[in-house]
Formats: structure tokens, sequence, C-alpha cells
């Protein structure tokens, strides 16, 4: 087994930082503008108050303790208590503000990006891999929850007391202040080297993850073949080296981390050393007291301090922007087709289709229907047969109005389908074009999902109608059976009923049906065809069909072979003429002998 | 070639549910960790060099304080030199105060270079030996796994054992036992050094202490079931998108947009709503901690304040004092932090044994029987099997098959002919009775030699994401180009493969989604008889496919069928052309047994569903349609 290439380009988990997508961001707390407010209030005074209090216990000890002043020291303490509650009061509110203005945020962008994900047309889906879209909903989101709850506001605090505490260090003495404001370059040289270099060194290390994950998801979905033919040995080799590879990227992260770190605290101590020497000269030379120096020692905890918080808020802002670019993306993503100005619903629907001169591609230049004609009259049902890749599902599609057809016209009643108002019209076909899909949820959701507002009992009498209701009361728990992930706890002959069942409750005009492919027994077989029969009825049907007698028994057949109609009739007909349906015919039947 | 339905049993074995004691999964993870002990052992004896070079440093730090005030102002108490030592008078102020930064430097550079070991040590073990010896070992072990295992448990979660499981559980070494050591380490240092500074100021500022970790364990009690029930409605949120993507047409076509809409923003309110009700406890909590955190600073700058002025106390030592007592409430802080990493570790370590611990159900036998010419006649004998204790899935299988004939094991979904096949390579064993491939008991027979003489067409047909080339020589690793091409000709294969852009050497996509259904189940018959196998097993190989790619397989089985003893599993009346025996099955019994036209004669099952298949009639009617042909999900 080869190494496999992640099957996508790989998404960038971090992005510079970028106003414009920052103001965009931003703009999402507008309908949340007091609290956000009250939020940058309570940031701005956490910020001051932080370093106030450091400087506060600073400034007992050196005053009024060093001088063995009692009365002093408990003034100086009831300061500070009260300082300390201030503060902490007002941090209860910075959390919870920020919390919840995060939560707000998000909860508003996964309302937009869902309901965007529902304008678009079906082209879309085809082209997205479902697992980004998940990734744009929940992980992408997400980052972006972290920034706003995090690092804007974390950020924010910490940069403003790095600054306040500056400005007291300036206060204090200038030429000590001069010292940390040199030390400054050098710690930003060190941030930018090693941000950039642990940033690739990241890259490479999910490029090599990647490679882990899909050979072992490719190794566990094949391990009755990896056994079946006896190919442990290479495959546990290959997988050794794989992970032995993605070993040396995480030790060279660990090793690079190993260097980061103690070189930021080492740089602290510089300044530390620097101190003692030419604080302690200038004490002894009496141009500042012992106490500035002590409160000089405080002041430069809270100005070092925050720096490797911030490099980790920094990291997490980057993030943030790549989830928010991706999001923005999908989200500037415009549909490839929306309804004409001026299509509004008809009158009435009768349910008559025409193709006239249909063309389709679904990618220029490669076209996978070509020059397709022909009527449906209202009530007649048409089977739709042909070879897999022959354009059956693709018709199926434009009828109903996934997709525009690229030349020629698709009529409904008359009236150019591209004229019409689509969610009218989708609420008025039945769609059974995806074979057999059930959301989680039970029988009941699931029947309804054709008509949300009928009762139990219309449930019951559309499966009655069909014949079925018993195969339903059947069920462990009936109508409320939990039909489990995509139906899973279902059988597919019994998933085939449901999605009857849904078609019959929507009771539409026109119908388009997909017909299952997959093992049936006979035995539901028998019933599902009978169940079809009374589906079909009264309605202009379309189906995809594999079974033979649904195309027996069909008013139209079209048969196609690479995206045209190469002949159309009654099944009697076109067997007799002995064509490519008459083949067909014989090779779906037994020859014994 | 499992039981589709088995897929929905997830691992609910009574063991895996009662979860194993705590202490004895600890006591596991501890004699796992002790293979490691060496460099555990060097990683600590950094940690204690940095220990002790910080305290060294802060206590210079409150004697330069001491020296510095005695010079300026000569009534302030005289400096306390360590180890007995004092520097002669005659050296200036000035000397010594450079001679302090000079410490300060010296030890900051030792500092960064035993962080720098310790952290490239650590990365080691974990990253160069832990991690990547543990995930091998329980890929081997995945791979020694009987089918039972895969039946039973989802992918995701066996992938999530080798990957992030492991990850959790090496956690355990270095987040866990040696950050636990550290920490108590530390803590007892700090302890000793403050009670050597001043027992009663040590007493009074650790008051605290004990509430806050009071406090600390009430919270993560009462917010663990908080964050556990938003992380479900979160899972539920990315449930219903993935949903909506997979059944965008179903929704687009009944025009359910609205709903789903609704939906979705009452799921996305849901998880707004309940992360609500966990911030405002955090809101809480955070500030609170803080507080009392604080509450030590409080008592320190009284109390402390109060000795320093009665001359108890030099300034030096109760700056060293701050400076000890914030480094104790930080590493109580990071205690939360191990206690929390730990439930996650032991959570993984289930996870993880539960797989190395798992028995091998279809191991060698002692002495293997490796016969050197097979010529493949199997004989099931009274044979009975069930996936689970006390449940059956073939009952009474009793026949045999002469070399090279074909059987055709007829029957519906859920019938037991999957399971009927998957016993002849020994994918799982009977439960009572046997199988014998050319008179030996498979349970005799060399594994791995059996299997080779075997020739397998799983459903799915399932293909890797490499060459066409290296699929069909998936079995046999250095077949030649021509070996390759002879069994994909024989496939009837060999025609659409030199019609791909890159022939042979074409790399199939993930799921070979660039293939045909007929084309793929074409290169997996192409694969199975590459090895020239006398025993040839195809599992419902015309299941999915519509009935001109029906045609094409059957043709190319029709091809490679000859001189080797052929059983195929289906419902679909084509595959049956040409058998020599179809038994048919129902329900795990073989009901009929016969050639096509002896069956046909019979009139019994067999019969009836030839008719259905031939577009006849249906036979039943509806109300003669017995209510148990609906209840084959997973009992």
């Amino acid at each position: 087994m080869k190494i496999v290439p992640p099957r996508h380009e790989r998404e960038p988990n971090r992005r510079p930082l970028d106003a414009k997508l920052a103001r965009r961001i931003f703009s999402y707390t507008r309908p949340h503008a007091r609290r956000r407010n009250w939020l940058f209030f309570l940031t701005a005074a956490r910020s001051l108050l932080l370093p106030a209090l450091g400087w506060a216990v600073g400034a007992v000890l050196a005053g009024p303790i060093a001088r063995h002043d009692g009365r002093g020291t408990a003034l100086g303490v009831a300061g500070f208590v009260a300082l300390l509650l201030v503060t902490n009061g007002m941090f209860v509110f910075r959390i919870r503000f920020a919390l919840e203005l995060g939560e707000a945020l998000v909860h508003d962008l996964r309302r937009d990006i869902y309901a965007h994900l529902l304008r678009m047309p079906l082209s879309f889906f085809q082209r997205m891999p479902a697992g980004r879209l998940v990734a744009r909903i929940s992980s992408d989101v997400d980052s972006i929850r972290l920034g706003i709850q995090d690092s804007v506001f974390i950020g924010i605090v910490h940069v403003g007391s790095m600054l306040a505490s500056a400005t007291l260090m300036a206060l204090y003495d200038l030429t000590l202040f001069l010292v940390v404001l040199g030390l400054v370059p050098v710690l930003w040289a060190i941030l930018r080297y090693f941000h950039r270099r642990l940033a690739r060194s990241y890259g490479e290390m999910q490029e090599s993850f990647s490679r882990v994950a899909a050979t072992l998801a490719e190794s566990v979905g094949g391990m009755r073949v990896i056994q079946g033919f006896g190919r442990q040995d290479i495959t546990g080799g290959l997988f050794r080296a794989l992970i032995y590879d993605h070993s040396r990227y995480n030790l060279g992260i660990a090793r690079q981390n190993a260097i980061f770190t103690p070189l930021l605290e080492f740089n602290g101590q510089i300044f530390v050393a620097i101190l003692i020497v030419l604080g302690g000269y200038q004490t002894l030379t009496g141009r500042i007291e012992v106490g500035a120096l002590l409160q000089f020692f405080f002041l430069a905890n809270l100005f070092f301090n925050p720096i490797p918080i911030l490099t980790n808020q920094y990291n997490q802002a980057l993030a943030a922007m790549a989830g928010a670019e991706r999001v923005f993306r999908l989200l500037d993503t415009a549909p490839d087709w929306i309804d004409r100005p001026g299509a509004g619903p008809l009158p009435g629907l009768l349910g008559r289709v025409e193709f006239r001169a249909v063309s389709f591609a679904y990618e220029p230049g490669r076209a996978v229907l070509r020059d397709v004609s022909f009527v449906a009259l209202p009530g007649q049902t048409v089977a739709i047969v042909g070879e897999t890749g022959s354009g059956k599902t693709t018709i199926a599609s434009l009828i109903a109005k996934f997709y525009p057809p690229s030349e020629g016209s698709i009529l409904i009643d008359g009236h150019d389908a591209a004229d019409i108002d689509t969610d009218w019209l989708h609420g008025r076909m039945g769609n059974v074009l995806q074979a057999s899909f059930l959301f989680s949820g039970t029988v009941l959701d699931n029947i309804r999902f054709g008509r949300p507002s009928a009762t139990r009992d219309e449930v019951q009498a559309a499966a009655r109608a069909l014949d079925v209701l018993e195969v339903i009361d059947g069920l462990p728990r009936g109508l409320d059976t939990e039909v489990g992930e995509r139906g899973a706890s279902l059988s597919a002959g019994e998933r085939q009923i449901v999605c009857f069942c849904r078609a019959m409750l929507a009771n539409p005009r026109i119908l388009i049906l997909d017909e299952a492919t997959s093992a049936i027994d006979v035995v539901t077989e028998a019933r599902l065809q009978k169940a079809l029969g009374v589906l079909l009825g009264g309605r202009t049907s379309f189906v995809v069909a594999h079974r033979l007698s649904t195309v027996r028994h069909a008013d139209l057949v079209l048969v196609l072979a690479a995206g045209r109609v190469v002949e159309s009739g009654r099944f009697d007909d076109l067997v007799r003429a002995g064509g490519v349906l008459a083949g067909l015919h014989r090779g779906a039947g037994i020859t014994t002998g | 070639m499992s039981p589709g339905r088995g897929k929905r049993r997830l691992m609910s074995t009574p063991a895996a549910d009662e979860p194993a004691g705590s202490s004895s999964m600890v006591q596991r993870l501890l004699r796992l960790a002790w293979a490691y002990r060496a460099r555990c052992m060097a990683v600590l004896s950094y940690q204690i060099a940095l220990l002790a070079l910080g305290l060294a440093g802060l206590a210079l730090s409150g004697l330069a304080v001491d020296v510095i005030r005695r010079q300026v102002s000569p009534g302030a108490p005289a400096p306390r030199w360590p180890l007995g030592w004092t520097p002669p008078a005659t050296w200036p102020p000035l000397a010594l105060i450079a001679a302090a930064g000079g410490i300060v430097l010296v030890m900051a550079a030792a500092r960064a270079v035993l962080n720098y070991r310790y952290g490239a040590a650590v990365g080691h073990l974990v990253q160069m030996q832990f991690v990547p010896e543990m995930r091998t070992r329980v890929f081997d072990k995945l791979q020694r796994m009987s089918f039972r295992f895969f039946d039973a448990t989802a992918s995701g979660s066996i992938i999530n054992r080798v990957t992030s499981d492991v990850q959790s559980v090496r956690a355990f070494v270095d987040q866990v036992l040696i950050q636990g050591v550290i920490l108590f380490l530390s803590l007892g240092v700090y302890l000793v050094f403050m009670l050597g500074k001043h027992p009663t100021l040590t007493a009074a500022c650790l008051g605290t202490t004990p509430l806050l970790w009071l406090f600390a364990t009430m919270f993560s009690r009462r917010v663990h079931p908080l964050y556990h029930r938003s992380r479900a409605l979160s899972d539920e949120l990315v449930n219903h998108v993935t949903e909506t993507v997979q059944g965008i047409r179903v929704i687009k076509g009944f025009a359910r947009e609205p709903e789903q809409r609704a939906a979705f923003d009452a799921k996305s309110l849901a998880v707004r709503d309940q992360q609500r009700g966990i911030f405002r406890r955090v809101s809480r909590f955070s500030p609170a901690i803080d507080l009392l955190g604080h509450a030590n600073v409080v008592v320190l700058l009284l109390y402390g304040g109060h000795l320093v002025a009665t001359g108890r106390l030099t300034l030096g030592d109760l700056i060293v004092f701050a400076g000890l007592l914030q480094q104790f409430s930080g590493q109580v802080g990071t205690l939360a932090n191990i206690v929390n990493t730990l439930q996650q570790s032991l959570t993984s370590a289930r996870r993880v044994f539960e797989v190395l611990d798992a028995p091998i159900e279809i191991a060698d036998p002692a002495a293997p029987e490796r016969p050197t010419m097979v010529r493949g006649a199997v004989r099931f004998e009274q044979l009975n099997f069930g996936y689970r204790p006390g449940e059956t899935a073939l009952a009474d299988i009793d026949f045999e098959a002469q070399p090279g004939q074909r059987v055709v094991l007829f029957g519906e979904t859920g019938s037991g002919k999957s399971t009927l096949l998957a016993l002849i390579p020994r994918f799982y064993d009977a439960s009572a009775g046997r199988v014998l491939v050319d008179g030996v008991d498979t349970r005799r027979w060399d594994l791995g030699e059996l299997r080779s003489h075997i020739g397998v067409v799983f459903q799915d047909s399932f293909l890797f994401s490499m060459s066409v080339a290296s699929n069909i020589a998936f079995g046999k690793a250095d077949a030649t180009r021509d070996e390759i091409e002879h069994a994909a000709r024989l496939a009837l294969a060999d025609d659409f493969i030199r019609a791909l852009p890159e022939g042979y050497d074409s790399i199939l996509e993930e799921g070979a989604s660039n293939l045909s259904g007929g084309q793929r189940q074409r290169l997996a018959i192409a694969r199975a008889i590459l090895r020239d196998p006398s025993i040839l097993l195809l599992d419902d190989p015309t299941a999915a496919v519509d009935h001109e790619t029906e045609r094409e397989v059957l043709a190319a089985l029709q091809a490679v069928s000859q001189a080797r003893t052929t059983f195929i599993a289906t419902h679909r009346l084509p595959a049956c052309r040409g058998a020599d025996l179809i038994l048919v099955l129902d329900d795990g019994r073989i009901v009929e047994r016969g050639t096509h036209d002896q069956l046909m004669r019979q009139g019994g099952r067999y019969f009836a569903a030839a008719q259905l298949q031939l577009g006849g009639a249906p036979v039943f009617t509806a109300d003669t349609v017995p209510a148990t042909a609906f209840t084959e999900r997973g009992k």
C-alpha cells in the first residue's frame, strides 16, 4: 500500500491578521452592541486594574512595610483589598460577556451559513465534499468563537497591562525603563523567528498525520481484504514506517518548543541581571530609593509575564482568521443559478411535462444529455431505462428542476419551467430520487417529511392506501420506531416503503422516483411493486426503472444511451421492434441450458 | 463478507460497559511506564536541578535586597549569609552587586539549558518511543483481530483508538506521572523552605489553600455534566448538517428548506442556551479562585508586614516569601490539570487495552497442516454457527462440493449465505460441527496457507487507493506484470484497464469512485484469481449493479471459474446459471438443494423466486405475505 496523498489540497489552519476580515467579524457584533460596548469598557478597565494590583503590592512592601509603619500597612492593605474586590467583581462580567458574545455571534454565523447552504443549488453540493461543509459550520466557526471569546479580550487586557506597567516604570526611573525598551526588539525578533519556524513545522506535522490517518482509515475499511489475502506483514510494515515518519515531525516541534520557551525566559532574566547591577548602583549612589528599585522588580514581572500568553493568543487569532476566511468565502459563494426575475407560481398544476431539445452538461463541454425531447401527458407513467451513466438520473434531476437545462427548454403545463417559482414547483412535486434516503428520527418524522402538517391519522391513511400499514405496524415500535442514522436500523425494503409513504403523503401532481437497485428479498419485492402501482396511479410519474415489471406497465418508455433517447414508446412495441430494450430484456431474464 | 446488519451492534459486551477499576487501570499504566523508567528518571533529574536553581535564585534576590538596604540605611538588620560564609568587609558594595548580577545571569543560562534538555528529553520519550511503539502494537493487534471485531466496532472508533486514544494514554506518562512527581516534589520543597523561613507565616498564608482545592473540585463536579450535555447538543447540530448535505435532494425535492432551517436554528439555539448556563458558572468561578488566591497575599502583607516592622523578619525574606507563595499557588493550580488529564487518559487507556487484551479468536493450531497440493474439495459437516452465543445464523449445514464444482448459495438478505462463505477461509469458527478442505478440518490448517488457496471476492469489492496493478497484485506483492495482466484478461478487465489514462498504472481514487460498479467487481475478481486459488468465493457479486453490469460480471465469473471450486452467494437468478449444486438457504438452514432444473420442477421457494424475477405475476398476494419477511433487521 503506497502512501496516500491527502485527497484534497490541505486547508491552511492559520492566516495572517487581516483588517478586512476582522471588520467583517466585528460587524456580526452589531446586534449585540450593548454587551459588546460594556465588554470593551470592562476590558479596558481590567488592563489598568491588573497593573494597579501589582503596583499596590509593591507599594505596600516598599512603602509602609519597609518603613515599619503598621498603620500605613493596614491602610495600604485595605486599599489593596478594595481594589481586589472591584477588579474581580468586574472580572465576573468581563468573562461572562465575552463568552456570551462569542456564543451569540457564533449562533448567528451558523444560522447564516446553514441558510446559505439551503439556498445553494444541487450542483454546489456535488462540487463540495460533505466533510468540508460540516467543517465550516463546526470547527471553523469554533475557531472564530475562541478568537472572540479569548484572543481579542485577553489580548487587549495584556497589551494594556504591558503599556500601563511600562508607563509606571518610565515614571519611576527613565534609565531602567530604557533598558526594558532596548530588550523589546530582541524579544520581537525571537518571537517572529520561532513563530515562522513553528508554523512551518506544524504544517508538515499535520500533513504527515493526514497520511497516517488516510492510510489507517483505508486499512481498517479494507481489513477483511487484507486478512483474506494475507497482507498483514506488508501493511504493518508500511504503517510502522508512516508512524515513525510522523513521530519525527512531532519530535522536531517538541525540540523547537524546548528552545523557544527557555529562550524567552532567559531574555527576561537578562533584564533582571541588568536591573540588579544598574539599579543597585543607582541606589547605592543615592539616585533612587530602595523602594523604587523594588517596585521595578514587580513592574518588570507585569511587563514580561504577558508575553507567552500573548504568543498563544496570537496563534489562536491566526486560526480564527483562517476559519473566518473560509466561512466568509462560503457565504460569498453565489448560487450557480437563481430563479429568473418575475418567476412565479402557476394558477394550478395539471402535470404535463415536455422536453424540447434539451441538452445538459454538468461541466462545460462534457454533455451528459443531448437533444432530448418527449412529452408526458398528465397522469402518465414514464419509465427511464438505460445503462449506468447513460443519463437517467440527470433527466430526473432536470424534471425536478435541480438544474436548469444547458440548451433547450422544459415546459410544465405549457409554461417554461424557468419562469416558474422553484419552491412552488418543488412543493407540488414528489421526489424519491435519492433511493431510500432517511433522516434520523422516527418513521413518523420521515413520512411527515412529505407534508409536515399531516396528522398521525393522515400518515396511517397514506400507508394504508399503499397497503403497507401492516409492515410499518410490524416494526418494533410501529410509526415511532427510530430509523437510526441514515435509516440503518431498517432493512432496505422497509426503507423504500417509508420513502413511498413519504411521497404518497405529499400527494404530488408530478412524481419522480429512483427505483432501488439494492438487494431486496423476493417477498418484500412483491409488496413494493404493488405499492408502487398505487403510488404512481393518477399522477404524472417518472421512474428511473431497474425492474422489468415497472417498465412493462409504463405508458412511455425512454431508452437512453450515452445521453440520447435512442428508443421511446410502449414496452411491447419496443420489444417487438427488437432494439436496445429488447436486448436489455433478454439480459435480465434467465436462459437455462 | 460480513453480515451487513452486524455493524449496528456496537461494542456492547458486558465487559466493555463495565469500566475496569480505575486503580487497577492506573497500576497497569504505571507498569507500562516502568518500561521507560531510565528516560523518565533522566527527565526528572533535569526538573530537580531546575527546582534547586529556582530556589537558589529566589534566596539570592532576597539576600541582595537585604544587602542593599543595609548599605543604604545602616539601621536595617544584617543580611543572613548562607552556608556560614560572609564576604570580606573590604569588598566594595558595587562589586557585591556586580557579582549578584553575574550569578543571576549564570543561573539563568543554566536554567535555559536544563529547560531545553528537559523539553527535548520528554519529546523524545513520548514522540519517538512511547507513541509509535504503542501505535504499532495496537495496529499489529488489529490486524490479527477476527472479522467479528470489525463487524461489531464502528471503523471511526477503531481509528480513534490508534490515533487520539494512544495520544491520551501517553499523556499519562508525561503529563500525569512526570508532572505529578514534579508537583509533589516542588510543593514539598517549597513548603520545607517556607517553614524554614517562618513557620507561623507559612501556616497563615497557606490557610486558604485547602479551600481553593475544595472549591475547584466542587466546581468541576457541577460543570462536568453540563459540558457533557453541551457536547451532545453540538454533536446533534453537526449530525443535522451532515444529514442535510447527504439528503439535500430529498430536502429540495420536497421543498422542505423552511422546516430544515427552523429545526437547525432550534438546535443551534439549544447549544447557545446550554452554553449560557456553563458561562454563568465559569464567570463566577474564575474570579472567586482569583480572589481566594489573593487572600494569601493579603495575609502576607498584613502579618508579614507586621513581622518586618517588629524586626522578626527581614524585608528580603518577606520578598522571598512572596515569591515562594506565588510559585506554590501556581503549582496547586496545575494539580487540577493533572487530575483532568488523568481522567482522560484512563478513559482512553480502557479503549486501547480493550484492543490489546482482546483474545485472538482465529489462531494457528499448534501443529498446523500444510498440504502441498490443494484440490479444492469442501465439506460442511453438521455445522452450526452464531455470531453471538445463543444466536443462530447457520444450523445443520451439511453438504459436499467436489473439486471444480460450482455451488450457488441462494437466499434472501439475512438468510446466512454470506456467513456460510465466510466460514470456508476461517474468517469465523463454527460453533458446532466442522468445515473440511481436502478432508482436513480448517482449524488444523496453517491459516495463512489455507487462505492462500482461497480467492475471495467480497460483497463491496473494496479496492485500495493505489494503482490498478498493485490492487490486482494485492494478494501477491511480488507478482510480475505478466501475471497481473493475465489475471485481468481472465476477469475480462484488461480492455477497460487499458482504456484508463495510465492503464495499469492508473491510481484509483478513494473508494475507486472513478470506476463503475461492474469494473470494480471485475478488478476484485482479477485480484482473487491472481494467486490461482483452488477455491473461489464470490459474495453477492451482482447485488448492487444493473442488468447490463450484471452480465459483464457474470461473463467474467464464467471465465475464471474453470477448474476451481467456486461458491457464489446470490439472490439473483442469472448468477445460478450453470451451477452444479444450488443450496437454497432460509433463516440459516438449507431448505432446498439441487440443480436449476430440479429446483424448478420442485416448485418450491426457488421456483417462486424465479417466477418473480422473470417478471411474471407475483406468486404471493399481499394477504399471504408472512410478517416475518420484514423483520430481517439486526435482531
